[in-house]
């Protein structure tokens, strides 16, 4: 068999099932949507200012939870990089457990513990710091305490991939030339590690702002992102020309944070499962 | 700040953020045994009733796992076949396209599980008569994809083809080659993408609630209706056995693969 015609067998499965099955429908239902409504969908939603509010709260959420996530993992991540314990292979595997465990129950977890009758409210009142019961779930700030939980695993990992291949002599380097350890990781290991904060950003940005499952349970009904949007519009709403709108903008948004950003990371997102409900 | 500072401040970081990673699901482990409808610290007592419940068929938990299994494995078998030799395809042999395939190949990891959802959802109302069971699978199918060509493919830009060569000039037939040489030594790559790809299917929530129908429900998709109508104590349970799952799998892949591929 000669090289050329394995390496076309080789190729046809995948390309005839992705083309079939994923490009083609794609391509056909934007087309579509365009021919039928021409572009007054997407007008519509960006006019609307319902919509834009739902647009504007995925992204302050998306921010939000990725700077968290990356002020609390970097020092995480640089410890460790930096130890070799014993306590390195617990951290792998605490980091790595949750990460297995289905976004539902890992909100199911935050809705036990936030809710009206939660922990949280049963201890404060309990040691006399609340009369009543506070409301902590149904907020956008339990929104993005479940986000950095969920993602967070995801920052760490992409700091540290980055952070252990710095060689420690050369931060010993600018300690003996006089650098106290704040100039020292300004002007040393924060630009050594941008690859991997560049990386650990765009994964934890883009999978918030794709985020259903965490909006859903701990936002409440009230609280709407771009994914719960277009799950509403088609099964409570039945308005499938909003549907349209709605999914196309957040897929270009994913696009052009990608593309403006993404380009380093293509590796990282599949090795750790990026792109996964949040 | 001293160096001392600077490493206790580190670990003090490390040691809150492990904490509140599994504060919830010890949490949930807890609350999988109070014998109250409300969870209650200290629990008042210690009741398996929620364990039954779990595995009543009223609550239709076992038929979700049921339907979870069948299009996760379903769609991790087959996406091993067409990602594998797509892999090989793409580091194997020198062409002027192999970037765009590769990129093509993984693509469906760019676009929201959501948009990929409710573009199938259109299809499948153009084209009708196509059962549950595939309508979740085609789905399942495309997004998973990605996981298992790109962990193939980061495992095979480290293996020696002239492995290849050697076998076929001592005589094994092409067919010979890839089952004795080359699967083997690329193996943990293929399990890594495989056991990731599988978790994503099994944990899908976003694409699943939009293309299941009544009688194909994955448990993800149970669970999730069950928060809305009863939040009581049997989702503990079921969370309990699935994070019992999660570590036996985690021992798993220690074991065989080692959990610092994770870090690469």
């Amino acid at each position: 068999m000669n090289r050329r015609r394995e390496a076309v067998l080789l190729a046809l499965p995948a390309t005839i099932a992705l083309t079939v099955l994923f490009l083609v429908p794609m391509v056909l239902i934007l087309a579509q949507a365009i021919v039928q409504e021409g572009l007054s969908d997407f007008a519509e939603f960006l006019t609307d200012s319902f919509y834009l509010d739902v647009l504007a709260t995925t992204l302050r959420v998306s921010l939000v939870s990725t700077i968290l996530s990356l002020l609390i993992g970097y020092p995480v991540a640089y410890y460790m990089a930096r130890t070799s314990s014993g306590f390195r292979k617990v951290m792998i595997v605490v980091i790595l457990f949750p990460f297995l465990v289905s976004a539902v129950v890992r909100s199911y977890g935050w809705m036990v513990i936030l809710g009206t009758n939660g922990l949280l409210n049963q201890l404060l009142m309990a040691m006399g710091l609340l009369s009543e019961p506070a409301k902590f779930i149904n907020t956008e700030g339990a929104v993005v305490l479940g986000m950095i939980h969920l993602l967070i695993p995801y920052m760490i990992l992409s700091l540290v991939a980055i952070l252990q291949g710095i060689d420690p002599n050369v931060e010993s380097a600018a300690d003996s030339l006089g650098a106290n350890p704040f100039q020292r990781f300004l002007h040393v290991t924060l630009p050594l590690s941008l690859p991997g904060i560049v990386n650990g950003c765009v994964l934890v940005f883009t999978m918030s702002m794709t985020s259903y499952v965490t909006p859903k349970l701990l936002g409440g009904s009230k609280f709407r992102m771009m994914a719960t949007m277009v799950v509403q519009e088609v099964n409570v709403n039945f308005d499938y020309n909003a549907a349209t709108a709605i999914s196309y903008i957040l897929l270009a948004a994913i696009l052009v944070v990608q593309v403006l950003l993404g380009i380093s990371t293509q590796r990282g997102m599949a090795r750790l499962g990026g792109g996964r409900d949040a | 700040m001293r160096n001392g500072q600077v490493n206790l401040f580190c670990k003090t970081m490390a040691v809150l953020v492990m904490a509140f990673l599994l504060a919830p699901l010890v949490v949930i482990i807890l609350a999988s045994f109070t014998p109250t409808q409300v969870v209650t610290f200290p629990p008042k007592g210690f009741s398996l009733d929620w364990y039954v419940n779990a595995f009543k068929p009223s609550n239709h938990f076992v038929s979700g796992l049921i339907d979870s299994l069948k299009v996760g494995i379903t769609a991790t078998l087959v996406d091993i076949v067409l990602g594998v030799t797509g892999a090989i395809c793409v580091t194997r042999f020198d062409f002027p396209a192999k970037r765009a395939l590769l990129g093509f190949f993984t693509s469906p990891m760019y676009v929201p599980s959501v948009t990929f959802a409710f573009v199938l959802l259109q299809i499948y109302s153009q084209i009708g008569g196509i059962s549950g069971f595939f309508r979740v699978l085609i789905g399942h199918l495309v997004i998973i994809m990605p996981y298992i060509v790109r962990n193939t493919v980061s495992i095979l830009h480290t293996f020696d083809w002239t492995l290849e060569d050697a076998a076929a000039s001592l005589g094994a037939s092409p067919i010979k080659v890839a089952t004795k040489v080359t699967l083997p030594l690329i193996r943990p790559g293929i399990v890594a993408g495989a056991v990731l790809a599988f978790l994503y299917s099994f944990d899908e929530v976003a694409l699943t609630s939009l293309l299941s129908t009544p009688r194909f429900v994955t448990l993800p998709i149970r669970l999730m209706n069950y928060i809305e109508l009863t939040f009581d104590p049997t989702l503990a349970a079921v969370s309990t056995l699935l994070i019992v799952a999660s570590l036996a799998i985690i021992i798993l892949m220690d074991k065989t693969i080692g959990l610092d591929m994770f870090l690469k």
